[in-house]
């Protein structure tokens, strides 16, 4: 047979690639389960890792199976809540069913159209409430988990993780222990002009929300920074400066109970 | 086991060395040699890939048409690249090592080795030699990098595998961890494997 014409090129490769196709749907088919099943034990160990649950390498040492128990033992409670800081629903934190909103693409889309959101809250039984953050990097997305000491305000730990950014470079937002551990103790300015800023000699200016930017890593800080602010700007209202909590309490020199008050009457 | 068999396995991790003699594959063995482990894994998928990539293409080879005879290995090499990255992300011991080695096992499709070793033996060759050349090449790869992986993760972070070898009073150098030093490294090892094999010597 005359493998050169144009007829049989044409079939064979149709055929390859027709085989190759259904050899790969196959393929990522039957390996989504235990894909997911890691990816959500991931999600998991960097929540926790932020939360101060365990030192991270303790985390990653431990399988997966020992990550849902871990997290079941230490979930306080997990809900979502919209634009508003209202709460519009909760999530599952029983080990055989634990919910996460871990696709957070979608919600950061969300955050920006000023649709309808559904951002997590997670609270653990050490006091820390965990939030995602998500954005674009350099080269594909950048996300991570800040962890809240309850005064919502000061951070109290933070994991960050990224897709394909370059290693050596913006890498190390994941790579380096140094680069979260700058977060710890760090406050957002909930209310204020800048909420958060990492960026270039940040940390000179003296103030407490400011983390430096990573040198040779310029779009993935830059890109960081702002996953940052967009995030903490869409909690402001369920964390920020404790609205909620400050008029409970009846403090009076809150600006921010003085302000709702006045709106009430 | 015949002569010829034997040159096959033997050639490419010796005299034939796709890293020190044929030059190819530079680029990730300096990227993922910092952990001895991250090269181990690389060095794995890289044999399964070249392996079964040489075994498919050379049961297909009287039948691909010559002239998009590249269009079809590349297909063929990238299907198994995929394979190789579900497997080690559904894995959950190979899921962190997976995300650690990130692009590069994407890359294994743009390492010269494979296509080499398609074109120049399994289009020409019966499958199970070409199966054995595209392992053996594989094997020579892997050679290397975990021969520069094993110094860079022992003077880079004085441990091996992860565990603790040197004492804490070493101060680990960070130089080793940056990827000139693998070239230095793999440097030294092609002058070391030059001078033990007259052959490789240029008059």
């Amino acid at each position: 047979m005359n493998t050169n014409s144009n007829a049989y090129t044409v079939i064979y490769t149709t055929l390859v690639v027709v085989v190759v196709a259904a050899v790969l749907a196959f393929t990522a088919m039957k390996l989504k389960p235990s894909q997911e099943a890691n990816a959500k034990a991931e999600t998991l160990r960097q929540m926790m890792s932020a939360a101060q649950i365990k030192p991270t390498d303790e985390l990653y040492a431990t399988n997966n199976a020992g990550i849902l128990q871990l997290y079941a033992d230490n979930i306080d409670k997990a809900y979502t809540i919209g634009l508003d800081g209202q709460e519009n629903g909760t999530l599952s934190t029983e080990k055989a069913s634990i919910e996460l909103v871990d696709n957070l693409k979608p919600q950061n889309k969300a955050i920006k159209a000023g649709g309808e959101a559904v951002l997590p809250v997670y609270v653990f039984k050490n006091g820390y409430t965990v939030i995602p953050v998500y954005g674009a990097g350099l080269w594909g997305p950048v996300w991570g988990y800040v962890a809240f000491q309850p005064d919502h305000t000061t951070i109290a730990g933070a994991y960050f993780d990224h897709e394909s950014e370059t290693p050596g470079l913006g890498a190390k937002i994941k790579d380096e222990a140094w680069f979260r551990e700058k977060f710890i103790g760090k406050t957002v300015a909930f209310g204020g002009e800048t909420l958060f800023n990492l960026g270039k000699n940040a940390e000179q200016t003296g103030a407490s929300n400011t983390v430096d930017a990573i040198s040779g890593a310029t779009m993935t800080s830059k890109g960081l920074n702002e996953a940052l602010n967009v995030w903490f700007k869409a909690y402001e209202s369920h964390l920020g400066n404790g609205a909620t909590a400050c008029c409970q309490d009846g403090e009076e020199d809150c600006e921010h109970c003085e302000h709702h008050k006045a709106e009430e009457e | 086991m015949d002569k010829k068999l034997k040159e096959t396995i033997l050639n490419p991790i010796l005299k034939g060395n796709p890293i020190t003699v044929l030059i190819l594959g530079i680029c990730s063995s300096l990227a993922v040699t910092v952990q001895l482990k991250g090269a181990l894994v690389m060095a794995l998928s890289v044999i399964v890939v070249t392996g079964l990539s040489s075994l498919v293409c050379s049961l297909l080879r009287n039948t691909i048409p010559m002239r998009v005879r590249i269009i079809v290995q590349l297909v063929v090499v990238a299907m198994m690249v995929i394979l190789v990255d579900q497997i080690l992300k559904a894995g959950e011991g190979t899921y962190a090592i997976d995300k650690q080695l990130s692009v590069y096992i994407g890359l294994i499709i743009t390492n010269c080795i494979v296509m080499g070793r398609i074109e120049a033996f399994a289009l020409g060759n019966k499958p199970i030699p070409s199966l054995l050349d595209g392992l053996a090449n594989g094997v020579g790869y892997g050679l290397i990098l975990i021969i520069v992986a094993f110094f860079r993760e022992l003077l880079g972070s004085g441990t091996l595998f992860g565990l603790q070898v040197l004492p804490a009073s070493y101060i680990p150098n960070n130089l080793v961890i940056l990827p000139p030093f693998a070239l230095i490294l793999l440097g030294c090892i092609i002058w070391v494997h030059r001078a033990f094999d007259k052959d490789l010597q240029e008059k």
